[in-house]
């Protein structure tokens, strides 16, 4: 099965279990799997900027990304749903975000 | 003192006031409101640089009247630098930014009077004091003043999208203003904390304090400050958490409100972000907290951008990403990638107001936004499509269009600074964005029309056609002479570094 296959099967069962009944169209689907491989190649490119840190950690993180990548794929549809107009989605990543940010600039600043 | 500065925010505040109390003659709301809106980018051109101070209250070293009357302890202290009164700081980025502001709310203005059947109502009053604020916003050099502007504007967005009268506004606005319940108390207490460790709003007068060991930089309370100050700034630019609601936003507003909605997301990003530099740059960590954010500002924006079917959310998406880019440019933190960065500012608010206008006209003439619904716009409307198509391509940054100019000094930049990736992630972004448009560009205008489709208005009103073509010029003008507009923002990104 190849990944366009993959993508348009991951779309149907997402859309059966939110009972959307919008037509998976060729479009949608060549969307779907652009937006996939956007996604993974410019995180893979943008942890290859941890060799600012460490060498070993850059290469660590690049190879449990592919990992991740090839296990999860595809990601997209995953994400489609939690990047949705649920208010509750929205409240969850604002309080973690806030906590993220608190967290690295008191913590990381005074540590470092 | 330069009476035009200030006049810059009092003078759009007065004409929104103005307007309410000239409710339902509109004839008279739509002069006077054009006229005023052609004002607002002319008065950063006549101004000349300078601070204001409002009430005279000038700093002690520039007031001889009064330091001369008070004991040496004072005037030898750091009390005798520091600025009494609420300080607006005009200088040449300053100049471009508000003209450029200025201009987009002239269009957005000028075609929502003429699309509109009835000018008078709310809708122009919360363009005109959204403008003021965001204006405040870059001019202020008072950090509490910038909040209370910071907070009108983020009320007059939710203002524009509930006047729209677009389906579900209602909801998305509730949203936006829930979220601002959260976010901006944040900001506020991230001032809140600066003014109890510095002792001081002013911004200028808080860079002193920290630079010459009146404050610890190291103190928690400063660092706190800090990330609660970037915790406000993402909410009111749009990066994310904040992008899914932002790109709502653009979506539930209508197109010319959606025009100027995405500027002050932009201007407003650029204002607050400035600040943060200049304030926190000692922090080694601001800088890549800003690039962080901006990286995935522009792989959220673009990948959800691709799965959308609504243009003014494609757009929205859109917009978010390219606001990475800016991130970018300020997160490279030298004098180049700063400059780079506040120009693709520039391209970008011009740009998608470019967009939402252009894309305006099919919503306009057939009262559909859904891609899924359109097709064969292009025999409609072929000379429009051409314009879109031309939006379309300085989004992408295709030469010779502005975009293409300031992407490409952000690329320059990041391999200057030594971080090619941020270019190879920029040229990604930019040919995935490229393909966005056209995958729109392709089902509005090139897909065969849908039986179904209905056009409920033929006659496009001139004012919407002259604001395209404006915008148009103007890509073309930064695109082939770029200098104009970063030899004004040149000296900003010198003093940043």
């Amino acid at each position: 099965m190849g990944i366009y296959d993959i993508i348009l099967k991951r779309i149907k069962e997402i859309q059966s279990k939110t009972k959307e009944d919008e037509p998976v169209t060729n479009i949608s689907t060549s969307s779907m799997l652009a937006a996939e491989i956007t996604l993974i190649s410019s995180l893979i490119v943008a942890s290859i900027m941890l060799r600012f840190i460490n060498k070993a950690l850059m290469m660590v993180a690049v190879l449990i990304l592919i990992l991740i990548a090839v296990i999860a794929m595809p990601i997209m549809p995953k994400l489609r749903k939690e990047q949705s107009d649920s208010f509750s989605n929205m409240l969850f990543y604002m309080i973690l975000a806030l906590g993220i940010i608190i967290t690295l600039f008191y913590w990381g600043s005074v540590n470092v | 003192m330069n009476p035009l500065i200030p006049l810059m925010v009092i003078l759009p505040i007065a004409c929104a006031l103005l307007l309410n109390l000239l409710h339902k003659k509109d004839r008279t709301v739509k002069v006077l409101a054009i006229v005023v809106a052609l004002v607002l980018p002319i008065i950063p051109l006549l101004a000349s640089y300078g601070l204001h101070f409002f009430g005279g209250y000038y700093p002690l070293s520039e007031n001889s009247a009064i330091a001369g009357g008070l004991p040496s302890y004072i005037t030898n202290s750091a009390l005798n630098v520091f600025h009494p009164a609420i300080t607006y700081s005009f200088e040449s980025a300053q100049k471009i930014m508000i003209f450029i502001l200025g201009l987009i709310a002239f269009l957005a203005i000028f075609t929502s009077l003429n699309e509109t059947k009835r000018p008078s109502g709310v809708y122009a009053f919360l363009m005109f004091m959204g403008t003021a604020s965001v204006t405040a916003i870059l001019l202020s050099d008072d950090i509490f003043n910038l909040y209370v502007f910071f907070e009108i504007a983020a009320i007059s967005q939710v203002g524009i999208v509930i006047a729209s009268g677009v389906k579900k506004n209602y909801e998305t606005a509730l949203k936006y203003m829930i979220l601002g319940n959260i976010a901006a108390p944040m900001l506020l207490l991230g001032v809140a904390f600066l003014l109890g460790v510095t002792g001081n709003v002013n911004i200028t007068d808080i860079i002193y304090s920290i630079k010459n060991g009146i404050v610890s930089p190291q103190n928690p309370v400063l660092l706190m400050a800090c990330g609660l100050i970037v915790f406000g700034w993402l909410y009111g630019s749009g990066l994310p958490p904040f992008h899914t609601i932002k790109s709502a936003l653009y979506s539930k507003a209508l197109p010319h409100g959606a025009a100027l909605l995405q500027a002050f997301s932009v201007f407003t990003f650029v204002g607050l972000g400035i600040i943060i530099i200049r304030i926190f740059s000692y922090l080694p960590f601001s800088k890549i907290v800003i690039i962080v954010i901006s990286l995935l500002a522009m792989i959220l924006g673009v990948t959800m951008a691709l799965m959308q079917n609504d243009i003014k959310r494609i757009i929205g998406y859109l917009a978010v990403g390219e606001l990475g880019y800016i991130g970018l440019g300020l997160g490279i933190g030298t004098a180049f990638g700063i400059t780079a960065g506040l120009f693709q500012a520039l391209n970008e608010a011009i740009i998608t107001a470019f967009l939402f206008l252009g894309f305006g006209t099919v919503l306009y003439i057939t009262k559909k936004s859904d891609t899924r619904k359109l097709g064969g716009m292009m025999i409609e409307t072929p000379k429009l499509a051409l314009v879109v198509l031309l939006a379309g391509f300085a989004m992408a940054g295709v030469p010779p269009l502005n975009a293409f100019q300031s992407k490409l000094m952000l690329i320059q930049a990041s391999i200057q600074a030594e971080v090619p990736e941020l270019g190879i992630i920029m040229i990604l972004i930019s040919i995935v964005t490229f393909m966005t448009f056209m995958r729109a560009f392709y089902t509005i205008y090139m897909r065969p029309k849908p039986p179904e489709l209905q056009i409920t208005n033929k006659n496009i009103p001139k004012a919407t056609i002259i604001s395209l073509l404006v915008l148009l010029a103007i890509c073309i003008i930064l695109g082939l002479y770029p200098k104009i507009a970063t030899n004004y923002l040149q000296v900003l990104a010198n003093s940043l570094v």
